[in-house]
Parts: structure tokens; C-alpha cells; sequence
């Protein structure tokens, strides 16, 4: 129970939070009526459990990305790593400062100069004036401040304002680094350079936590995947397995929704290889056969699509078809499928053309998924984000 | 799929949580978490944040001057219009008898302390609510927010007594000989004043209408205590009482006696004073500790 465990470890243990579902606007007469019920007997409370039964270890220097679908828990769990919220039950323990990149502009304040915000976030996670000191310049550099930064902060413009909240969080070098869905701000270069940062601390062996609904960037910073669904972890992993059965669960969400009630569904489809076979190869010919059903005439735009996950589009081609108010078979084959190894969904869509020019007559959607076999793409550079997804046959020469 | 990925058994001591494995209806009972205040760790924990009391009362006082031509020079504005007013009506109109000192002087010395007090209470009750978004992302011990606001108070008190000083001059006397007193009284005046802020920071968080309670407090406060008038005024049965309620009362009548008259402040209204702000010292930190824990929750 007491052993000592070294700086940057988190520990979770049988973690449980509720909140109030029955929390509104409190208004006097609602007191009144809530403490005549307390009177009788009767609590009248009504909890919700935000997180159920959280065991989590996470030893120092590994990079864990917490993934999971809106209001599964992973904003409360991290702010009770960081301390700020208290579980109902439970032990948690975070040995070592901790660094939280929770939003981006917290604690930076207007009327400040951008050196005394600078101060004053540094005093805020616990570190002494001499100690800011020393990391003042990278801090400046890093969020390319230069001449601004004894101009009060109400000056700087918001991309200013964000550069300087990451620098300074990022530059205390923390025993345990949390970041929730910060790089959702910002432009690309600057996401790009968080990300870096982000990738030389983990390095350097601060444990990093990650929160982010942008997959590949989870990918491409953490190596343990924690999905969190409905308050329980579902799967604690490698990030690949992890993020491949969340990417599953959200792929069979979309696909449970059916469409109902349209002129034009999709009956069947295949995605086969060469001569028929079931298993489709890269920079193979790749044959993709759909029968529509539905009562519609006339012309129409099919639309076909392919997806990396659900997010990530590669291609999309479309072909007019006329509907005779019957089944109808369409095919199409892409003579060299440049598609690496991997899963994919493939998405499709029915438009009508003519008088009612780009009606809906079967909404956009995922059809289902397929198998590729082939290479591995290279491994592309740190700096790199978010994989280029396109297999492209080559040669080299020397 | 998801079920067949989610059997992977973690190497690194995570422990999966399949769908339909079932997870208890509620925690165990031994686990739901208590808080426990051990006061050594407490006390290193706030000293460890004095840092961060400095950063933020400087935060708070240089944005309060950064636009404010006049700056620090409102610090003592306040006290000194008041006690122009007070020694107009209460000297000259109701005519209080003040003795050996100056009225001016009097009231000033009341008004000191009073405005420390509403300072701290005014801005201390909304240390918390005014800092949310930091307090929802950021941990540090909590209760540095209204103790920073007694910092900045502080500051003001200081520029208060320098211009006390001028006073001195300008009325040709000295303070008496026993103002070593003022010691005591100043930490009996910090505890209670703390122990005030503590209690209305937290409650406002819970309770917005704390906030509209704060003016109430503040115009009736400054005659509910002897600021314009000696607590002698007050009748004698009721003063042990009112002193107990209000330790302000004895501790401007102490510094007056100090200062002014050259007398030792009444021990026993002094350690009445003590003993009662003690208690709203430890009484409000221990109601602060024990709603701090749901701070996250509710705001």
C-alpha cells in the first residue's frame, strides 16, 4: 500500500465519481420543497456515475492516450489525476509535479504583462522565480513572443495568447504532462509544434497522458491506448488495438443507425479482388459491386467513397445511374488499388439529378468495411502527424 | 470486433474491462473517499505555495493600478474621505468625546482596520468564484486565493500607516511609548479577518447569493463596530458578548489605547477577542477544507 513508487508513476485504484443528475437551477422555492422532502425521509438525490471502478497504472516516461466518445469520463479523470476534482471513491495517486495543458488560456490574465503571466503560472504549478527564470528564453522562443512579451496580454492576438500557455506549460518540464483536447486550437504549425514538444518530453521520460478525439495524433504521440466507454475502461492496450476497437465500436454505431424511410437502399455489396476472390491486395485490380433497391426513376448520381476508420477519406469517385424502379446492379473496378495494408470502410450515397437536382435519395453512409493485404507503408518522420494513407508503387535508384 | 480486441490482457498492470464483465453496482464502502486534514502536511503545503500568495496578490495589485492613474495613492483615498466625512458628523455634529486625541486621529485608527477587514472580506469572498477557471484546471491549496486577497489588503494597511504617520505630524504628537501592543492585536485582526474570508469565499461558490449579502455587511459593519465611536458606547453588560462576536471591536479600542493614550489594551477584552478569532480562524479553515473537496463539482 505505502510502497514508494518513483516520480512520474500514476496509480489509480477502484476510482469511482458520480455527479447530480437532478443538478438545475436551484431556485428558493425548489430548497424549500427539497427540505420538506429531506424532512420525510426522503434524500430525493439522484446520482449518475461519471466513472465506474478505474484501475489504471502508468509507470514513468510511458505515453498513454485516453480516448473514448463525448461524456465517457475522460475530462474527469484527468482532472482528478491533476488533483483539481476529488473521486467519490477510491485512491488516486500522482507522485511528482504535474504539468496540465487542460485549456489552453487558464490562468492568464488580461492586465498582465506577458512576462508576469509568465511568473505567474510558473508560481501557479509550484515552481520557484529562479526556476522560471532559467526557462524563461526557451519559453519566449517557443511561443515566438519576441518584443510582445511586456505588452499586457489583452494586446496579444488569441494565436498569442495560446503560444504562450502552451510554451509556458510545456517548458516546466513536469514529471507528468496531461493534455486535453488542446490542439484543437491553433493552426497547423503550431499543432505541429505542440505535438513535437510533446513527443522530446516524453523522451526526455516525463509521463505523458493525452486526451484527443484526433486519432492519428494519438497515434503518433502515445503507445498505450486506455478507451474509456460509458465510465469504464473498455480496453487498456497498445494504442493500436486500442484505437482499432474504439474506431470499431464507432464504425458499428454509424452502421446500427440505419436509414429508413428513402426512395434507394443499398441491398448488397462486395469488394473483391482479382478473379473473384475474396481477399483484395494492394496495387491489385479491385472490383466493387452494389445493388440498389427502391421504387425511384430517373437519373441519379451514386457516389462511392473509402475511409481510413471513419475520419480519414482517401478517394471518392462518383457515375450516373438511371433507376428503373427495380433492383439494379452497378460495378465498378479500380485497376490498381492503392490502398496499403489496413482496414477500411467504404461509404456510399445516391443523389437524384434533373428536376430535383441533388435530392437525397440515399443518404451518405458507411456500407461496411474490407480487408486490405499488402506492403506496410514506411515509417514516416517524427515530424510527421498524421500518416499520408496512399500506397504508391515505387523504384529506387542509387 | 470490439469484444474480440478487448480481451487483450495489458502486460504493463492495467486491468481491461470487458463489456458484461461485471463491474459491482458501487464502490466498496471502505474505498468512498474521506477527507483527512493532518496539519503538518497542511501547514508544509501552504508554505510550499508562499511563491504562489505573492504571485497572485502582485497579480492582483498590478492589474487593480495598471490602468488607474492615480495607482496606490486609492489605497488611502477610501480611508481618508471616510474619516473626513466621520469627523464631520461624528465630531462635529453628534459631538463623540474622544478625550486627550484627536478625533481625526480617532477615527482614523478605526478606519484602518475597518478597511482592511471589507477589503479582505469583499475581495476574499470572491477570490474563488473569480478564479473558476483556473481553479478548475490547475491544482494548488485553495485557500491561497483569499489569503493573497489579505496580502493585497495588507499592502493597502501598510500605505494606511505611513500616512498614520503624517497624521502624527500634523497633529504635533507621538505615538505612545506602548505601541508594541499593536503586535497582538494585528495577528487577533488577521485570524479573524481570515478566518471571514475563508468561510464567504466557499460559501459563494455554493451559494451566489452570499455575493448580494457582501454590501449589506460592509455598510452596516462599519457602524455595527467602533470605528466612529469608542466601544464604550456599547453597553457594558453586552460588551464581553459583543467583543466575542465581533473581536474587531476590542482590537481597534486595543490600538487606540495603544497609540493614542498610552495605556495597555483591556486584557480581558483582548484575550476575549483572541480566543473568539481563533475560532473563526479554525472553524472557518475546517469549513473551507471540508466543501473545498466539491469546488470541481459545482462550478
Amino acid at each position: 500500500m505505502s510502497r514508494d513508487y518513483p516520480l512520474g508513476t500514476i496509480r489509480t485504484e477502484q476510482v469511482w465519481k458520480r455527479f447530480r443528475a437532478d443538478q438545475q437551477r436551484m431556485l428558493l422555492r425548489d430548497r424549500v420543497e427539497q427540505a420538506a422532502r429531506r424532512l420525510r425521509g426522503d434524500r430525493g438525490e439522484d446520482w449518475r456515475w461519471a466513472l465506474r471502478d478505474i484501475n489504471l497504472h502508468i509507470e514513468p516516461g510511458e505515453s498513454v492516450g485516453l480516448i473514448g466518445s463525448n461524456g465517457s469520463g475522460k475530462s474527469t479523470l484527468l482532472k482528478m489525476l491533476t488533483r483539481v476534482m476529488y473521486p467519490y471513491a477510491g485512491i488516486i495517486d500522482v507522485r511528482g509535479r504535474i504539468g496540465a495543458l487542460i485549456e489552453i488560456r487558464a490562468g492568464i490574465h488580461p492586465d498582465l504583462t506577458g512576462r508576469e503571466n509568465i511568473y505567474l503560472f510558473g508560481a501557479l504549478l509550484g515552481l520557484k522565480r529562479r526556476e522560471v527564470a532559467g526557462r524563461f528564453d526557451d519559453i519566449v522562443e517557443f511561443a515566438r513572443l519576441g518584443g510582445a512579451i511586456d505588452r499586457q496580454v489583452k494586446f496579444y492576438s488569441s494565436g498569442m495568447q495560446m503560444r504562450l500557455g502552451f510554451a509556458v506549460a510545456a517548458y516546466l518540464e513536469p514529471h507528468v504532462l496531461l493534455v486535453d483536447e488542446v490542439l484543437a486550437v491553433g493552426d497547423a504549425v503550431f499543432q505541429q509544434r505542440c505535438l513535437d514538444r510533446m513527443r522530446e518530453v516524453a523522451e526526455q521520460g516525463t509521463t505523458i497522458v493525452f486526451v484527443s478525439h484526433d486519432l492519428p495524433a494519438v497515434q503518433s504521440i502515445c503507445r498505450r491506448g486506455v478507451w474509456l466507454e460509458q465510465g469504464t475502461v473498455r480496453v487498456d492496450a497498445g494504442i493500436k488495438d486500442a484505437l482499432a476497437g474504439y474506431r470499431d465500436s464507432i464504425e458499428a454505431q454509424s452502421e446500427a443507425t440505419a436509414r429508413v424511410g428513402e426512395p434507394l437502399s443499398l441491398l448488397t455489396y462486395e469488394v473483391r479482388g482479382e478473379t473473384g476472390e475474396e481477399t483484395l491486395h494492394t496495387d491489385e485490380p479491385v472490383t466493387v459491386e452494389l445493388t440498389l433497391g427502391g421504387d425511384y426513376r430517373g437519373d441519379a448520381t451514386l457516389h462511392l467513397g473509402v475511409s481510413e476508420g471513419t475520419s480519414s477519406p482517401i478517394f471518392q469517385i462518383s457515375h450516373e445511374i438511371r433507376m428503373t424502379g427495380g433492383d439494379h446492379r452497378v460495378a465498378c473496378v479500380i485497376p490498381r488499388l492503392p490502398l496499403p495494408r489496413g482496414r477500411y470502410t467504404l461509404w456510399a450515397g445516391v443523389y437524384s439529378i434533373g428536376k430535383t437536382d441533388g435530392g437525397t435519395l440515399m443518404s451518405w453512409h458507411s456500407a461496411g468495411q474490407f480487408d486490405v493485404f499488402g506492403p506496410m507503408l514506411d515509417t514516416p518522420p517524427r515530424a510527421v502527424v498524421l500518416a499520408a494513407p496512399v500506397f504508391v508503387p515505387h523504384q529506387w535508384e542509387e | 470486433m470490439g469484444g474480440q480486441r478487448a480481451q487483450v490482457i495489458d502486460e504493463r498492470g492495467g486491468r481491461p474491462a470487458p463489456p458484461g464483465v461485471a463491474i459491482p453496482a458501487g464502490p466498496p464502502p471502505e474505498l468512498v473517499f474521506k477527507r483527512r486534514l493532518r496539519p503538518l502536511q497542511v501547514a508544509h503545503e501552504l508554505w510550499a505555495a508562499r511563491e504562489l500568495v505573492r504571485a497572485l496578490a502582485e497579480r492582483d495589485l498590478r492589474a487593480r493600478y495598471k490602468q488607474a492613474v492615480l495607482g496606490f495613492a486609492w489605497a488611502v483615498l477610501t480611508p481618508l474621505a471616510l474619516c473626513a466625512i466621520f469627523t464631520l458628523v461624528f465630531h462635529r455634529a453628534v459631538k463623540i468625546e474622544t478625550g486627550a486625541a484627536p478625533y481625526t486621529l480617532f477615527a482614523y485608527v478605526g478606519l484602518i482596520v475597518w478597511q482592511f477587514f471589507s477589503n479582505t472580506m469583499n475581495q476574499g469572498a470572491l477570490s474563488l468564484a473569480n478564479n473558476l477557471s483556473l481553479l478548475n484546471k490547475v491544482y494548488c491549496p485553495r485557500e491561497v486565493f483569499p489569503l493573497a486577497t489579505m496580502l493585497v489588503a495588507t499592502v493597502d494597511m501598510a500605505i494606511g500607516i505611513g500616512v498614520l504617520g503624517l497624521m502624527f505630524l500634523v497633529f504635533w504628537t507621538a505615538p505612545a511609548a506602548t505601541f508594541l501592543w499593536a503586535v497582538p492585536l494585528l495577528l487577533i485582526q488577521f485570524a479573524f479577518t481570515y478566518g471571514i474570508a475563508l468561510i464567504l469565499s466557499v460559501a459563494v461558490v455554493y451559494l451566489r447569493d452570499v455575493r448580494h449579502l457582501l454590501p449589506i455587511i460592509t455598510q452596516m459593519g462599519v457602524f455595527a463596530t467602533p470605528v466612529a465611536y469608542p466601544l464604550a458606547k456599547i453597553p457594558h453588560r453586552l460588551q464581553e458578548i459583543y467583543v466575542g462576536l465581533n473581536p474587531l471591536g476590542a482590537v481597534i479600542e486595543g490600538y487606540r489605547k495603544a497609540l493614542l493614550y498610552g495605556e495597555a489594551p483591556d486584557g480581558r477584552m483582548t484575550l476575549i477577542a483572541a480566543a473568539s478569532s481563533l475560532v473563526f480562524l479554525v472553524g472557518g479553515y475546517l469549513f473551507f477544507k471540508k466543501l473545498e473537496t466539491g469546488i470541481a463539482d459545482v462550478a
